[in-house]
Protein backbone atom coordinates (compact mmCIF):
# COMPACT_ATOMS: atom_id res chain seq x y z
CA UNK A 1 0.00 0.00 0.00
CA UNK A 2 1.81 2.99 -1.11
CA UNK A 3 1.16 7.07 -0.42
CA UNK A 4 0.74 7.74 -4.14
CA UNK A 5 -2.22 5.16 -4.44
CA UNK A 6 -3.82 6.61 -0.86
CA UNK A 7 -2.95 10.23 -2.71
CA UNK A 8 -4.49 9.30 -5.54
CA UNK A 9 -7.84 7.74 -3.47
CA UNK A 10 -8.22 10.65 -1.63
CA UNK A 11 -7.90 12.98 -4.76
CA UNK A 12 -10.56 10.99 -6.49
CA UNK A 13 -12.92 10.67 -3.53
CA UNK A 14 -12.17 14.65 -3.29
CA UNK A 15 -13.06 15.07 -6.97
CA UNK A 16 -16.08 13.10 -7.06
CA UNK A 17 -18.06 14.95 -3.82
CA UNK A 18 -16.99 18.51 -5.87
CA UNK A 19 -18.80 17.09 -8.89
CA UNK A 20 -21.34 15.75 -7.19
CA UNK A 21 -21.99 18.61 -5.11
CA UNK A 22 -21.81 20.90 -8.38
CA UNK A 23 -24.56 18.69 -10.12
CA UNK A 24 -26.87 18.60 -7.28
CA UNK A 25 -25.85 22.12 -6.01
CA UNK A 26 -30.00 22.85 -6.04
CA UNK A 27 -29.50 19.69 -3.29
CA UNK A 28 -26.83 21.23 -1.03
CA UNK A 29 -28.64 24.46 -1.19
CA UNK A 30 -32.02 23.14 -0.37
CA UNK A 31 -30.39 21.32 2.42
CA UNK A 32 -28.48 24.06 4.18
CA UNK A 33 -31.92 26.05 3.41
CA UNK A 34 -34.20 23.37 5.38
CA UNK A 35 -31.44 23.24 8.17
CA UNK A 36 -31.34 26.88 8.38
CA UNK A 37 -35.02 27.32 8.46
CA UNK A 38 -35.59 24.42 10.98
CA UNK A 39 -33.42 26.70 13.13
CA UNK A 40 -34.92 29.36 12.73
CA UNK A 41 -38.38 27.43 13.89
CA UNK A 42 -36.15 26.32 17.07
CA UNK A 43 -35.03 30.00 17.95
CA UNK A 44 -38.38 31.49 17.31
CA UNK A 45 -40.86 28.95 19.03
CA UNK A 46 -38.38 28.91 21.92
CA UNK A 47 -38.26 32.72 22.06
CA UNK A 48 -42.04 33.00 21.79
CA UNK A 49 -42.46 30.36 25.15
CA UNK A 50 -39.51 31.05 26.77
CA UNK A 51 -39.88 34.97 26.24
CA UNK A 52 -36.77 36.28 27.99
CA UNK A 53 -35.29 33.32 29.25
CA UNK A 54 -34.06 31.98 25.91
CA UNK A 55 -30.83 34.54 26.39
CA UNK A 56 -27.64 33.87 27.11
CA UNK A 57 -26.77 30.75 28.21
CA UNK A 58 -29.83 29.31 27.18
CA UNK A 59 -29.59 30.70 23.73
CA UNK A 60 -25.68 30.05 23.47
CA UNK A 61 -26.73 26.31 24.48
CA UNK A 62 -29.45 25.73 21.66
CA UNK A 63 -26.95 27.26 19.17
CA UNK A 64 -23.78 24.57 20.35
CA UNK A 65 -26.45 21.72 20.52
CA UNK A 66 -27.95 22.72 17.00
CA UNK A 67 -24.12 23.00 15.61
CA UNK A 68 -23.36 19.53 16.78
CA UNK A 69 -26.81 17.77 15.66
CA UNK A 70 -25.84 19.55 12.58
CA UNK A 71 -22.29 18.37 12.21
CA UNK A 72 -23.58 15.11 13.39
CA UNK A 73 -25.84 15.08 10.75
CA UNK A 74 -23.81 15.72 8.10
CA UNK A 75 -21.20 12.73 9.44
CA UNK A 76 -23.51 10.30 9.35
CA UNK A 77 -25.97 10.99 6.51
CA UNK A 78 -22.73 11.65 4.27
CA UNK A 79 -21.82 7.78 4.92
CA UNK A 80 -24.97 6.00 4.84
CA UNK A 81 -27.11 7.77 2.16
CA UNK A 82 -23.81 7.75 0.12
CA UNK A 83 -23.49 4.06 0.70
CA UNK A 84 -27.22 3.77 -0.63
CA UNK A 85 -26.97 6.17 -3.42
CA UNK A 86 -23.79 4.26 -4.30
CA UNK A 87 -25.75 1.01 -4.14
CA UNK A 88 -28.53 2.30 -6.24
CA UNK A 89 -26.40 3.58 -9.13
CA UNK A 90 -24.59 0.50 -9.29
CA UNK A 91 -21.07 2.08 -8.31
CA UNK A 92 -20.60 0.23 -5.19
CA UNK A 93 -18.76 -2.53 -6.67
CA UNK A 94 -16.95 -0.36 -8.22
CA UNK A 95 -15.45 0.95 -5.73
CA UNK A 96 -14.24 -2.43 -3.73
CA UNK A 97 -12.17 -2.97 -6.44
CA UNK A 98 -10.14 0.09 -5.76
CA UNK A 99 -6.55 -1.38 -4.83
CA UNK A 100 -6.70 0.38 -1.76
CA UNK A 101 -9.74 -1.67 -0.15
CA UNK A 102 -12.97 -0.15 0.15
CA UNK A 103 -12.90 0.82 3.75
CA UNK A 104 -10.08 3.22 2.34
CA UNK A 105 -11.96 4.58 0.38
CA UNK A 106 -14.70 5.27 2.56
CA UNK A 107 -12.28 6.20 4.94
CA UNK A 108 -11.02 8.95 2.09
CA UNK A 109 -14.39 9.54 1.28
CA UNK A 110 -15.62 10.83 4.74
CA UNK A 111 -12.25 12.70 5.33
CA UNK A 112 -13.26 14.77 2.06
CA UNK A 113 -16.43 15.36 3.66
CA UNK A 114 -14.53 16.55 6.58
CA UNK A 115 -13.30 19.51 5.15
CA UNK A 116 -16.52 20.23 2.65
CA UNK A 117 -18.80 19.95 5.64
CA UNK A 118 -16.54 21.96 8.21
CA UNK A 119 -17.14 24.89 5.38
CA UNK A 120 -20.82 24.04 5.02
CA UNK A 121 -21.16 24.16 8.73
CA UNK A 122 -18.64 26.97 9.39
CA UNK A 123 -21.57 29.33 7.05
CA UNK A 124 -24.19 27.94 8.68
CA UNK A 125 -23.12 28.59 12.11
CA UNK A 126 -22.18 32.17 11.04
CA UNK A 127 -25.91 32.57 9.58
CA UNK A 128 -27.44 31.73 13.02
CA UNK A 129 -25.14 33.76 14.75
CA UNK A 130 -26.26 36.35 12.62
CA UNK A 131 -29.58 35.71 12.83
CA UNK A 132 -29.74 35.19 16.96
CA UNK A 133 -27.32 37.72 17.53
CA UNK A 134 -25.03 35.50 19.71
CA UNK A 135 -21.51 35.36 18.43
CA UNK A 136 -19.71 32.39 19.63
CA UNK A 137 -16.06 32.30 20.60
CA UNK A 138 -14.74 30.04 17.76
CA UNK A 139 -11.25 29.26 18.95
CA UNK A 140 -10.28 26.76 16.39
CA UNK A 141 -7.38 24.93 18.57
CA UNK A 142 -10.24 24.32 21.08
CA UNK A 143 -13.04 23.85 19.15
CA UNK A 144 -11.88 21.73 16.08
CA UNK A 145 -10.77 19.00 18.16
CA UNK A 146 -13.50 18.64 20.45
CA UNK A 147 -15.81 18.94 17.41
CA UNK A 148 -14.15 15.94 15.83
CA UNK A 149 -14.10 13.62 19.28
CA UNK A 150 -18.11 14.89 19.49
CA UNK A 151 -18.93 13.63 15.60
CA UNK A 152 -16.43 10.50 16.00
CA UNK A 153 -19.99 8.68 17.33
CA UNK A 154 -22.18 10.12 14.34
CA UNK A 155 -19.29 8.20 11.81
CA UNK A 156 -20.03 5.22 13.98
CA UNK A 157 -23.42 4.90 13.56
CA UNK A 158 -22.81 5.65 9.84
CA UNK A 159 -20.81 3.12 9.27
CA UNK A 160 -23.60 1.04 11.28
CA UNK A 161 -26.45 2.29 9.30
CA UNK A 162 -24.44 1.42 6.09
CA UNK A 163 -23.43 -1.65 6.96
CA UNK A 164 -27.02 -2.76 7.34
CA UNK A 165 -28.16 -1.22 4.31
CA UNK A 166 -25.64 -3.30 2.32
CA UNK A 167 -27.51 -6.25 3.60
CA UNK A 168 -30.48 -5.35 4.23
CA UNK A 169 -30.76 -2.25 1.38
CA UNK A 170 -34.22 -0.28 2.43
CA UNK A 171 -33.89 0.72 5.44
CA UNK A 172 -34.39 4.49 5.35
CA UNK A 173 -37.02 4.98 7.69
CA UNK A 174 -34.93 3.49 10.34
CA UNK A 175 -31.76 5.92 9.29
CA UNK A 176 -34.23 9.29 9.76
CA UNK A 177 -35.42 8.49 12.68
CA UNK A 178 -32.29 7.59 13.98
CA UNK A 179 -31.60 11.22 13.15
CA UNK A 180 -34.19 12.48 15.54
CA UNK A 181 -32.67 9.97 18.17
CA UNK A 182 -29.27 12.27 17.83
CA UNK A 183 -31.72 15.09 19.67
CA UNK A 184 -32.19 13.35 22.31
CA UNK A 185 -28.51 12.09 23.09
CA UNK A 186 -27.80 15.51 22.89
CA UNK A 187 -30.25 16.81 25.02
CA UNK A 188 -30.09 14.22 27.66
CA UNK A 189 -30.06 16.07 31.41
CA UNK A 190 -26.04 16.45 31.76
CA UNK A 191 -26.87 15.38 35.60
CA UNK A 192 -27.61 12.15 34.95
CA UNK A 193 -24.61 9.33 35.31
CA UNK A 194 -25.16 7.87 32.02
CA UNK A 195 -26.03 11.25 29.95
CA UNK A 196 -21.57 11.68 29.43
CA UNK A 197 -21.30 7.77 27.56
CA UNK A 198 -24.37 8.85 25.31
CA UNK A 199 -22.87 10.11 21.70
CA UNK A 200 -22.84 13.86 21.58
CA UNK A 201 -23.50 14.79 25.15
CA UNK A 202 -20.79 15.06 26.86
CA UNK A 203 -19.02 16.81 23.72
CA UNK A 204 -21.93 19.23 23.67
CA UNK A 205 -21.54 20.35 27.26
CA UNK A 206 -17.67 20.84 26.49
CA UNK A 207 -18.10 23.08 23.72
CA UNK A 208 -20.65 25.13 25.26
CA UNK A 209 -17.90 25.87 27.70
CA UNK A 210 -15.30 26.65 25.04
CA UNK A 211 -17.94 28.44 22.27
CA UNK A 212 -19.97 30.21 25.58
CA UNK A 213 -17.74 30.94 28.01
CA UNK A 214 -14.24 30.91 26.69
CA UNK A 215 -12.89 28.27 28.32
CA UNK A 216 -9.96 26.81 26.13
CA UNK A 217 -9.53 23.30 25.97
CA UNK A 218 -6.51 22.67 28.31
CA UNK A 219 -8.50 24.15 31.19
CA UNK A 220 -11.31 21.67 30.57
CA UNK A 221 -11.62 18.44 32.87
CA UNK A 222 -9.13 15.86 31.57
CA UNK A 223 -11.51 13.26 32.87
CA UNK A 224 -14.00 15.20 31.00
CA UNK A 225 -11.81 15.05 27.69
CA UNK A 226 -10.65 11.04 28.16
CA UNK A 227 -14.52 10.14 28.60
CA UNK A 228 -15.25 12.03 25.38
CA UNK A 229 -12.37 10.78 23.35
CA UNK A 230 -13.29 7.11 24.52
CA UNK A 231 -16.55 7.42 24.00
CA UNK A 232 -16.14 9.13 20.56
CA UNK A 233 -13.43 6.13 20.10
CA UNK A 234 -15.93 3.13 21.40
CA UNK A 235 -19.14 4.34 19.32
CA UNK A 236 -16.49 4.44 16.10
CA UNK A 237 -14.76 1.20 16.67
CA UNK A 238 -18.50 -0.60 17.37
CA UNK A 239 -19.42 0.68 13.83
CA UNK A 240 -16.12 -0.23 12.23
CA UNK A 241 -16.99 -3.97 13.67
CA UNK A 242 -20.41 -3.50 12.61
CA UNK A 243 -19.84 -2.21 9.02
CA UNK A 244 -16.74 -5.29 8.76
CA UNK A 245 -19.38 -7.93 9.76
CA UNK A 246 -22.06 -6.59 7.29
CA UNK A 247 -19.66 -6.12 4.61
CA UNK A 248 -18.55 -9.53 5.07
CA UNK A 249 -22.21 -11.22 5.11
CA UNK A 250 -22.93 -8.94 2.13
CA UNK A 251 -20.01 -10.36 0.00
CA UNK A 252 -21.06 -13.90 0.94
CA UNK A 253 -24.25 -13.33 0.27
CA UNK A 254 -23.12 -11.73 -3.13
CA UNK A 255 -25.52 -8.26 -2.29
CA UNK A 256 -22.49 -6.17 -3.15
CA UNK A 257 -24.41 -5.01 -6.89
CA UNK A 258 -27.80 -5.34 -5.51
CA UNK A 259 -30.16 -2.82 -4.45
CA UNK B 1 5.08 -18.88 -17.90
CA UNK B 2 3.12 -17.28 -14.94
CA UNK B 3 -0.80 -17.49 -15.50
CA UNK B 4 -2.29 -14.01 -15.87
CA UNK B 5 -5.27 -15.74 -14.25
CA UNK B 6 -5.54 -19.57 -11.98
CA UNK B 7 -8.44 -20.43 -10.58
CA UNK B 8 -8.53 -23.70 -8.79
CA UNK B 9 -11.36 -25.75 -7.51
CA UNK B 10 -13.62 -22.23 -7.17
CA UNK B 11 -16.68 -22.66 -5.47
CA UNK B 12 -19.57 -21.11 -4.14
CA UNK B 13 -22.80 -22.15 -2.20
CA UNK B 14 -25.40 -19.74 -1.45
CA UNK B 15 -26.97 -20.46 1.86
CA UNK B 16 -30.33 -20.09 2.69
CA UNK B 17 -31.94 -20.50 6.28
CA UNK B 18 -34.56 -23.28 6.14
CA UNK B 19 -34.36 -23.33 2.36
CA UNK B 20 -31.80 -25.85 0.52
CA UNK B 21 -28.27 -25.05 -0.18
CA UNK B 22 -27.53 -23.28 -4.02
CA UNK B 23 -24.26 -24.61 -5.46
CA UNK B 24 -23.93 -21.45 -7.75
CA UNK B 25 -20.82 -22.78 -9.40
CA UNK B 26 -18.54 -25.90 -8.54
CA UNK B 27 -15.56 -26.62 -8.39
CA UNK B 28 -14.37 -24.28 -11.42
CA UNK B 29 -10.52 -24.88 -12.49
CA UNK B 30 -9.37 -22.26 -15.17
CA UNK B 31 -6.57 -21.26 -16.47
CA UNK B 32 -5.70 -17.62 -18.88
CA UNK B 33 -2.46 -16.75 -20.33
CA UNK B 34 -1.23 -12.99 -20.75
CA UNK B 35 -2.92 -11.68 -23.31
CA UNK B 36 -5.41 -14.26 -24.62
CA UNK B 37 -9.07 -13.29 -24.82
CA UNK B 38 -11.36 -15.76 -23.21
CA UNK B 39 -15.01 -15.77 -23.65
CA UNK B 40 -17.44 -17.05 -21.02
CA UNK B 41 -20.73 -18.18 -22.37
CA UNK B 42 -23.48 -20.09 -20.19
CA UNK B 43 -27.30 -20.03 -20.19
CA UNK B 44 -29.09 -17.88 -17.13
CA UNK B 45 -27.87 -19.30 -13.82
CA UNK B 46 -25.00 -20.37 -15.43
CA UNK B 47 -22.62 -19.10 -12.53
CA UNK B 48 -20.87 -16.84 -15.19
CA UNK B 49 -21.33 -13.64 -13.10
CA UNK B 50 -21.05 -15.44 -9.54
CA UNK B 51 -17.28 -16.83 -11.17
CA UNK B 52 -16.39 -13.58 -12.13
CA UNK B 53 -17.33 -11.50 -8.70
CA UNK B 54 -15.79 -14.96 -6.62
CA UNK B 55 -12.23 -13.78 -8.77
CA UNK B 56 -12.86 -10.32 -8.07
CA UNK B 57 -13.02 -10.49 -4.56
CA UNK B 58 -17.06 -9.07 -4.52
CA UNK B 59 -18.58 -12.57 -3.65
CA UNK B 60 -16.62 -14.90 -1.09
CA UNK B 61 -16.12 -17.71 -2.40
CA UNK B 62 -16.97 -20.69 -0.36
CA UNK B 63 -13.79 -22.91 -1.51
CA UNK B 64 -10.81 -22.62 -4.05
CA UNK B 65 -8.26 -20.32 -4.82
CA UNK B 66 -7.80 -17.89 -7.42
CA UNK B 67 -4.31 -16.37 -8.27
CA UNK B 68 -3.96 -13.55 -10.41
CA UNK B 69 -0.79 -12.85 -12.22
CA UNK B 70 1.02 -15.45 -9.56
CA UNK B 71 -0.63 -13.46 -6.65
CA UNK B 72 -2.95 -15.57 -4.24
CA UNK B 73 -6.00 -12.73 -4.01
CA UNK B 74 -6.92 -13.86 -0.66
CA UNK B 75 -3.56 -13.04 1.03
CA UNK B 76 -2.62 -10.54 -1.86
CA UNK B 77 -5.29 -8.43 -2.46
CA UNK B 78 -4.28 -4.97 -3.05
CA UNK B 79 -1.67 -5.96 -5.63
CA UNK B 80 -4.31 -8.41 -7.09
CA UNK B 81 -6.36 -6.13 -7.78
CA UNK B 82 -4.30 -3.14 -9.71
CA UNK B 83 -3.94 -6.35 -11.65
CA UNK B 84 -7.47 -6.22 -12.42
CA UNK B 85 -10.48 -4.20 -13.87
CA UNK B 86 -14.28 -5.28 -14.39
CA UNK B 87 -17.08 -3.64 -16.13
CA UNK B 88 -19.93 -5.13 -14.53
CA UNK B 89 -23.65 -4.85 -15.44
CA UNK B 90 -22.81 -2.62 -18.33
CA UNK B 91 -23.13 1.20 -18.15
CA UNK B 92 -24.50 1.16 -14.46
CA UNK B 93 -21.31 1.03 -13.34
CA UNK B 94 -20.40 4.40 -14.17
CA UNK B 95 -21.44 7.85 -12.84
CA UNK B 96 -23.81 9.22 -14.81
CA UNK B 97 -24.26 12.61 -13.37
CA UNK B 98 -20.90 13.22 -14.70
CA UNK B 99 -19.22 13.23 -17.62
CA UNK B 100 -17.37 10.74 -19.64
CA UNK B 101 -13.96 12.05 -19.14
CA UNK B 102 -14.83 12.90 -15.44
CA UNK B 103 -15.53 9.11 -15.16
CA UNK B 104 -12.22 8.30 -17.15
CA UNK B 105 -10.42 10.55 -14.74
CA UNK B 106 -12.00 9.49 -11.12
CA UNK B 107 -11.47 5.53 -11.92
CA UNK B 108 -8.21 5.56 -12.91
CA UNK B 109 -7.25 7.96 -9.68
CA UNK B 110 -9.14 5.21 -7.42
CA UNK B 111 -6.67 2.76 -9.06
CA UNK B 112 -4.02 4.31 -8.14
CA UNK B 113 -2.88 5.98 -11.38
CA UNK B 114 -2.11 9.77 -11.00
CA UNK B 115 -3.45 12.09 -13.35
CA UNK B 116 -0.26 13.56 -15.33
CA UNK B 117 0.15 10.01 -16.04
CA UNK B 118 -3.43 8.90 -16.83
CA UNK B 119 -4.31 11.62 -19.16
CA UNK B 120 -2.75 10.81 -22.42
CA UNK B 121 -4.02 7.37 -22.62
CA UNK B 122 -7.23 8.42 -21.24
CA UNK B 123 -7.90 11.20 -24.18
CA UNK B 124 -6.47 7.82 -26.30
CA UNK B 125 -9.22 5.93 -25.28
CA UNK B 126 -11.76 8.77 -25.86
CA UNK B 127 -10.71 9.43 -29.36
CA UNK B 128 -10.29 5.50 -29.95
CA UNK B 129 -13.92 4.79 -28.44
CA UNK B 130 -15.41 8.13 -31.07
CA UNK B 131 -16.32 9.78 -27.73
CA UNK B 132 -13.97 12.86 -27.82
CA UNK B 133 -16.30 15.17 -29.13
CA UNK B 134 -18.81 14.49 -26.16
CA UNK B 135 -16.66 13.74 -23.24
CA UNK B 136 -17.69 16.54 -21.83
CA UNK B 137 -21.10 16.10 -21.73
CA UNK B 138 -22.51 13.56 -18.89
CA UNK B 139 -23.01 10.37 -19.64
CA UNK B 140 -27.26 10.07 -18.89
CA UNK B 141 -27.55 12.57 -21.85
CA UNK B 142 -25.38 9.89 -24.19
CA UNK B 143 -27.23 7.36 -25.68
CA UNK B 144 -26.74 3.62 -24.48
CA UNK B 145 -24.33 2.35 -26.67
CA UNK B 146 -22.37 5.88 -25.96
CA UNK B 147 -22.62 4.77 -22.31
CA UNK B 148 -21.47 1.03 -22.90
CA UNK B 149 -18.50 2.24 -24.02
CA UNK B 150 -17.60 4.85 -21.34
CA UNK B 151 -18.01 1.71 -19.18
CA UNK B 152 -15.38 0.00 -20.66
CA UNK B 153 -12.88 2.90 -21.45
CA UNK B 154 -13.33 2.69 -17.87
CA UNK B 155 -12.22 -0.20 -17.04
CA UNK B 156 -9.44 -0.43 -19.87
CA UNK B 157 -8.08 3.42 -18.57
CA UNK B 158 -6.68 1.77 -15.57
CA UNK B 159 -4.34 0.05 -17.79
CA UNK B 160 -5.28 -2.97 -15.46
CA UNK B 161 -3.86 -6.20 -17.31
CA UNK B 162 -6.52 -8.75 -16.55
CA UNK B 163 -10.01 -6.98 -17.40
CA UNK B 164 -13.40 -8.81 -17.03
CA UNK B 165 -16.13 -7.57 -19.14
CA UNK B 166 -19.80 -9.01 -17.93
CA UNK B 167 -22.19 -8.46 -21.00
CA UNK B 168 -20.17 -5.25 -22.60
CA UNK B 169 -22.89 -5.59 -25.19
CA UNK B 170 -26.05 -5.90 -23.50
CA UNK B 171 -28.71 -3.96 -24.38
CA UNK B 172 -26.97 -2.60 -27.48
CA UNK B 173 -28.11 -2.49 -31.52
CA UNK B 174 -26.71 -4.82 -33.78
CA UNK B 175 -24.53 -1.20 -35.03
CA UNK B 176 -23.29 -0.53 -31.86
CA UNK B 177 -22.76 -3.95 -30.82
CA UNK B 178 -20.27 -4.34 -33.87
CA UNK B 179 -18.60 -1.43 -33.24
CA UNK B 180 -17.94 -2.29 -29.38
CA UNK B 181 -16.63 -5.89 -31.00
CA UNK B 182 -14.10 -4.05 -33.61
CA UNK B 183 -13.15 -1.49 -30.71
CA UNK B 184 -12.23 -4.40 -28.34
CA UNK B 185 -10.77 -7.20 -30.79
CA UNK B 186 -8.43 -4.17 -31.90
CA UNK B 187 -7.51 -3.10 -28.20
CA UNK B 188 -6.79 -6.78 -27.10
CA UNK B 189 -4.51 -6.98 -30.28
CA UNK B 190 -2.36 -4.05 -29.77
CA UNK B 191 -1.99 -3.87 -25.95
CA UNK B 192 -1.77 -7.49 -25.40
CA UNK B 193 -4.53 -7.46 -22.30
CA UNK B 194 -6.04 -10.43 -21.12
CA UNK B 195 -9.45 -10.02 -21.76
CA UNK B 196 -12.19 -12.25 -19.73
CA UNK B 197 -15.57 -11.32 -21.30
CA UNK B 198 -18.62 -12.89 -19.96
CA UNK B 199 -21.86 -13.12 -23.20
CA UNK B 200 -25.21 -14.68 -23.52
CA UNK B 201 -24.17 -13.37 -27.39
CA UNK B 202 -22.24 -16.27 -28.75
CA UNK B 203 -21.48 -13.48 -31.96
CA UNK B 204 -19.84 -11.62 -29.48
CA UNK B 205 -17.94 -14.26 -28.42
CA UNK B 206 -17.19 -16.04 -31.53
CA UNK B 207 -16.33 -12.48 -33.04
CA UNK B 208 -14.03 -11.03 -29.99
CA UNK B 209 -12.21 -14.12 -27.91
CA UNK B 210 -10.02 -16.95 -29.46
CA UNK B 211 -10.79 -19.12 -26.20
CA UNK B 212 -14.13 -20.14 -25.03
CA UNK B 213 -15.20 -21.47 -22.23
CA UNK B 214 -18.98 -22.75 -21.76
CA UNK B 215 -20.27 -23.27 -18.01
CA UNK B 216 -23.61 -25.04 -17.60
CA UNK B 217 -25.01 -25.34 -13.73
CA UNK B 218 -21.61 -24.05 -12.21
CA UNK B 219 -19.45 -26.33 -13.65
CA UNK B 220 -17.27 -25.95 -17.16
CA UNK B 221 -18.18 -28.29 -19.71
CA UNK B 222 -16.10 -27.18 -22.56
CA UNK B 223 -12.72 -25.40 -22.64
CA UNK B 224 -11.33 -25.11 -25.83
CA UNK B 225 -10.60 -22.91 -28.92
CA UNK B 226 -13.62 -21.66 -30.73
CA UNK B 227 -11.93 -22.54 -34.06
CA UNK B 228 -11.89 -26.19 -32.33
CA UNK B 229 -15.06 -26.10 -31.05
CA UNK B 230 -16.36 -25.55 -34.55
CA UNK B 231 -14.77 -27.86 -35.82
CA UNK B 232 -15.90 -30.42 -33.62
CA UNK B 233 -19.01 -29.97 -35.34
CA UNK B 234 -18.05 -28.69 -38.59
CA UNK B 235 -17.19 -31.88 -39.75
CA UNK B 236 -20.72 -33.72 -38.85
CA UNK B 237 -23.33 -31.19 -40.23
CA UNK B 238 -24.42 -31.75 -43.31
CA UNK B 239 -27.27 -30.77 -45.85
CA UNK B 240 -28.97 -32.62 -48.75
CA UNK B 241 -30.91 -31.14 -50.93
CA UNK B 242 -33.57 -34.02 -52.49
CA UNK B 243 -35.39 -32.26 -55.67
CA UNK B 244 -37.75 -34.74 -55.77
CA UNK B 245 -39.17 -34.03 -52.27
CA UNK B 246 -39.31 -36.28 -49.45
CA UNK B 247 -41.07 -39.86 -49.93
CA UNK B 248 -43.32 -41.07 -47.03
CA UNK B 249 -41.79 -42.35 -44.27
CA UNK B 250 -38.03 -41.18 -44.78
CA UNK B 251 -38.13 -38.86 -42.02
CA UNK B 252 -39.60 -41.65 -39.49
CA UNK B 253 -36.14 -43.84 -41.28
CA UNK B 254 -33.84 -40.99 -40.94
CA UNK B 255 -35.19 -40.10 -37.20
CA UNK B 256 -34.72 -44.05 -36.17
CA UNK B 257 -31.12 -44.09 -37.01
CA UNK B 258 -29.51 -40.57 -36.18
CA UNK B 259 -30.28 -37.55 -34.19
CA UNK B 260 -30.14 -34.22 -35.22
CA UNK B 261 -32.46 -34.71 -38.52
CA UNK B 262 -34.42 -31.57 -39.39
CA UNK B 263 -36.84 -31.77 -42.59
CA UNK B 264 -36.83 -28.68 -44.26
CA UNK B 265 -39.89 -28.91 -46.18
CA UNK B 266 -40.15 -26.93 -50.15
CA UNK B 267 -38.44 -27.42 -53.29
CA UNK B 268 -35.79 -28.46 -53.26
CA UNK B 269 -36.44 -30.20 -50.35
CA UNK B 270 -33.69 -30.17 -47.77
CA UNK B 271 -32.41 -32.28 -44.78
CA UNK B 272 -30.59 -30.98 -42.10
CA UNK B 273 -28.45 -33.94 -40.33
CA UNK B 274 -25.64 -33.55 -37.48
CA UNK B 275 -23.88 -36.81 -37.42
CA UNK B 276 -22.33 -38.23 -34.17
CA UNK B 277 -19.22 -40.45 -36.26
CA UNK B 278 -17.82 -39.07 -39.69
CA UNK B 279 -18.79 -42.68 -40.92
CA UNK B 280 -22.40 -41.98 -40.57
CA UNK B 281 -21.89 -39.83 -43.60
CA UNK B 282 -21.90 -43.18 -46.06
CA UNK B 283 -25.06 -44.84 -44.17
CA UNK B 284 -27.33 -41.67 -44.18
CA UNK B 285 -26.59 -41.46 -48.13
CA UNK B 286 -27.50 -45.83 -48.28
CA UNK B 287 -30.64 -45.23 -46.74
CA UNK B 288 -31.72 -42.06 -48.92
CA UNK B 289 -31.02 -44.20 -51.97
CA UNK B 290 -32.43 -46.80 -50.64
CA UNK B 291 -35.63 -44.82 -50.11
CA UNK B 292 -35.28 -44.13 -53.80
CA UNK B 293 -34.64 -40.04 -53.71
CA UNK B 294 -32.26 -38.26 -55.91
CA UNK B 295 -29.87 -36.43 -54.05
CA UNK B 296 -29.65 -32.75 -55.48
CA UNK B 297 -25.96 -31.41 -53.65
CA UNK B 298 -24.63 -32.07 -50.18
CA UNK B 299 -22.87 -29.65 -48.33
CA UNK B 300 -20.56 -29.16 -45.20
CA UNK B 301 -22.82 -26.99 -43.02
CA UNK B 302 -21.16 -24.12 -41.49
CA UNK B 303 -22.11 -24.27 -37.76
CA UNK B 304 -21.64 -21.08 -35.53
CA UNK B 305 -20.73 -20.94 -31.73
CA UNK B 306 -24.74 -20.66 -31.19
CA UNK B 307 -25.07 -24.27 -32.63
CA UNK B 308 -21.89 -25.50 -30.79
CA UNK B 309 -23.09 -24.14 -27.77
CA UNK B 310 -26.58 -25.51 -27.68
CA UNK B 311 -25.62 -28.99 -28.78
CA UNK B 312 -23.09 -29.01 -25.79
CA UNK B 313 -25.94 -27.69 -23.44
CA UNK B 314 -27.62 -30.96 -24.51
CA UNK B 315 -24.59 -33.07 -23.66
CA UNK B 316 -23.45 -33.69 -27.49
CA UNK B 317 -19.56 -33.88 -28.16
CA UNK B 318 -18.62 -33.61 -25.03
Amino acid sequence: MSVRLFGCVFRAMWMHRLIMARRYAFNTLSSMITIYLVFLLLFLGGRALAGPMLLGDGLEGLVVGYLVWMFALFAYSDLAWELIMQAQIGTLEKLFLSPAGFRWVTVFNELGGLVFNFGLGSLMLLAIMLTTSTFLRIDLVSVVPLLLATIAAAYGFGLMAGGLALVHKRIQAAFQILQFVFVGFIMAPGDWVVSRYLPFNLGTRLLGQVMGDGVRIWQLPAADLLVLVATGAAYLALGLLVFARMERIARNRGLLGHY
Amino acid sequence: MTMALEVQGLTKVFRRRGKDPVVAVREIGLQVQPGEVVGLLGPNGAGKTTTIKCILGLMLATGGSVRVFGRDIARHRPEAARQMSAVLEGSRNIYWRMTAAENLGFFTLLHGVPRHEAQPYNHRLLEVFGLADRKDVSVQELSAGMRQKVAVACALATRASLVFLDEPTLGLDVETSHELRRLLRELAASEGRTIVLSSHDMAVVQDVCRRVVIMKEGRVVADDSVANLLALFRTRAYRFTLSDGCPDGLEQRLRERFTGVTMVPGRPFVVEVVLDRAEDLYAIIDVLRAAGVLIDTITQREPDLEEAFLRLMRGEGI
